[in-house]
């Protein structure tokens, strides 16, 4: 009951927060990239977390969602709204593809696996001119203001779509989670070899689990797409900048767990942001070394995550209320 | 080209090899293995070739230093943090670079730069032969080292049981500070090799990483034999693809043997199942 109260205050504060921010100001950008991060953690946090296989190569689900819809609009004028469907249902056929051959692996192979198949989507859309516009990047064409069309004068619109979408991915994380796969994958990530021997399937439920995530992550793509109204194979492809950057929000913030992703999105992107502004002026790449060290320091600290800070305050505050 | 694709992938594959963890930052030490012998061929006037001893050097302790203090901290942590700390590594050791050296092309002329040499039909160029020598070389003394001297064998020993080679008195967080710092050296060695014909700059890892992946996985992860036979394979499928491929489809042929030789074959083409 109490877990209730408090989920549902930590949603009021933020349906509110947006009205808060100037709607025009540049923090309400940031928010809602934080909430749209925190969702994408979220989706990867499904086969990265519950199955075990650590994904880096996200961004390929990401930039079909980006790609499909876009292409939809400026081709046939079709509404992102079904273009978002059409994104995730390529980036699940996507998922299978990649993960038909690869669900084997583990660990490091995997993540390799992964990374290279990223990497692979990005050379394609950057190469194949003629549908992606190539190097060069697509634009959003503008179109008058209406939900129908997806598109808004203000990012406050914006802001609560990201807002809902992390709800929605978030419910559904749980709901595998404390859903018989759930408990399948777990028992997968225990022993593989124990779970086969009680009769689990672990092939069907690791692919299962990846084509849900990358489902998901497309039709985040798509999101994406709609607020930052530009793109281009190297952003939305990016290893660097989406599929590790995901990756690294989960674990951050913990690993598994469905609060883990929305506190890593919470710190890092708020700090990225923080630290572009603070040193764009100075020398380049400072931010990022920052940002690369902090990482190693988190990494070392707690391997497990923020969410260990965040259990042991609250066992500590629970202690002293008690005595 | 496949000699010094094996001679910087060794690295890669000694360090799995012997301690389980992929370095996603290892190509970042060809970088620096580059700007090393940069730095000494514009200030002291060395040869890079002559420089390499000294790329070697240098990394060898930056890679002493790390696997003490870091990678030492996760060999026992689940798989997700180890992954983690060498890519956090890679951004740190990336753009640390890029504020110390900025982000220009760098590059160096030596005199041999532009000869060739002709075979009949077939001409070879200088700094390529040069590199392939130095890399044959460099692979053969690690192979020496690793079949012959106590350090070797102890180091073996370490990678196939690590508890065992420590209840035989083998002072196993040593060897892993070694078999690191000599992996990112032999890396930065091959990166002084290649300088002749590569321009280096921050972000030149990058263009190397996938390729490294690419030659240690065809041999098989931590395989140093394999990593030869990799590096080989993977010049001459670069070779054939630039005869019927437009340039930027290159990589992507690389990228999906990758794939294709994790689904098929994880063990390598070499390599003997584990």
């Amino acid at each position: 009951m109490k877990r209730w109260i408090a989920i549902l205050a930590v949603i009021a504060i933020a349906a509110v927060l947006p009205l808060l921010l100037s709607p025009t100001g540049y923090w309400i950008r940031v928010l809602t990239f934080t909430l749209l991060f925190a969702a994408m953690a979220q989706v990867w946090n499904i086969i990265g977390g519950l199955a075990n296989q650590t994904s880096l190569g996200h961004a390929a689900f990401f930039g079909i969602g980006a790609y499909t819809s876009t292409i939809l609009v400026l081709k046939f004028g079709i509404s992102p709204w079904i273009g978002m469907f059409a994104g995730g249902f390529l980036g699940g056929i996507a998922a299978l593809i990649i993960a038909v051959p690869t669900m084997r692996l583990q660990g490091h192979y995997f993540a390799l696996a992964t990374l290279a198949f990223g990497e692979v989507m990005r050379v394609i859309a950057n190469v194949w001119t003629s549908l992606t516009g190539g190097p060069v990047g697509l634009s959003v064409p503008f179109v008058p203001p209406s939900i129908a069309a997806y598109s808004f004068k203000q990012l406050l619109p914006h802001a609560y779509i990201a807002l809902i979408a992390l709800i929605i991915v978030t419910v559904i994380f749980e709901a595998i989670r404390r859903s018989a796969m759930g408990y399948r994958l777990r028992a997968i990530k225990e022993n593989p070899a124990a779970a086969e021997v009680i009769g689990i399937d672990t092939t069907k439920v690791k692919l299962q689990t990846a084509v849900i995530s990358g489902v998901l992550m497309a039709m985040l793509g798509t999101l994406y797409a709609q607020v930052a109204v530009f793109f281009d194979p190297d952003t939305v492809f990016s290893a660097a900048s989406i599929s590790i950057r995901v990756a690294l929000i989960a674990i951050l913030g913990g690993v598994g767990t469905a609060i883990g992703p929305i506190l890593g999105a919470l710190f890092i992107i708020p700090v990225e942001e923080l630290m572009n502004d603070l040193f764009s002026s100075g020398a380049a790449g400072l931010s990022q070394l920052i940002f690369g060290v902090i990482l190693i320091a988190v990494i070392l600290w707690r391997p497990r995550g923020f969410i260990t800070v965040f259990d042991s305050l609250m066992a500590r505050f629970s202690n002293k209320a008690r005595s | 080209m496949g000699g010094v694709y094996a001679v910087i992938s060794i690295g890669l594959t000694l360090v799995y090899g012997v301690m389980g963890i992929v370095n996603f930052a290892q190509a970042e030490f060809l970088m620096i293995g580059m700007f090393v012998s940069w730095f000494a061929w514009a200030y002291l006037g060395l040869d890079p070739v002559v420089a390499a001893p000294l790329s070697f050097a240098v990394a060898f302790g930056i890679g002493w230093l790390v696997q003490g203090q870091l990678i030492a901290r996760v060999l026992k942590a689940p798989s997700v943090a180890q992954i983690f700390l060498t890519v956090g590594l890679l951004i740190v050791i990336e753009n640390g670079s890029l504020l110390l050296f900025g982000s220009q092309f760098r590059s160096v002329t030596t005199s041999y730069q532009t000869m060739s040499l002709s075979l009949g039909a077939l001409f070879i160029s200088v700094p390529y032969l040069i590199a392939f020598g130095m890399s044959l070389a460099c692979g053969l003394a690690l192979w020496w080292f690793m079949r012959t001297s106590w350090f070797g064998r102890a180091m073996r020993a370490t990678a196939q049981n690590p508890m065992a080679a420590q209840l035989m008195g083998i002072d196993t967080a040593l060897m892993y500070k070694i078999a690191f710092a000599l992996g990112v050296g032999l890396t930065a060695f091959g990166g002084a090799v290649i300088l002749p014909y590569v321009t280096v700059f921050p972000g030149v890892g990058g263009q190397f990483v996938v390729l490294m992946f690419t030659v240690v996985v065809l041999g098989g992860l931590g395989s140093v034999a394999g990593a030869v036979v990799g590096g080989l394979a993977v010049g001459v499928i670069q070779a054939l693809s630039s005869l019927f491929f437009p340039i930027q489809l290159q990589n992507l042929i690389l990228f999906i043997v990758f794939i294709f030789v994790l689904a098929v074959r994880p063990q390598g083409l070499v390599g003997a199942s584990r």
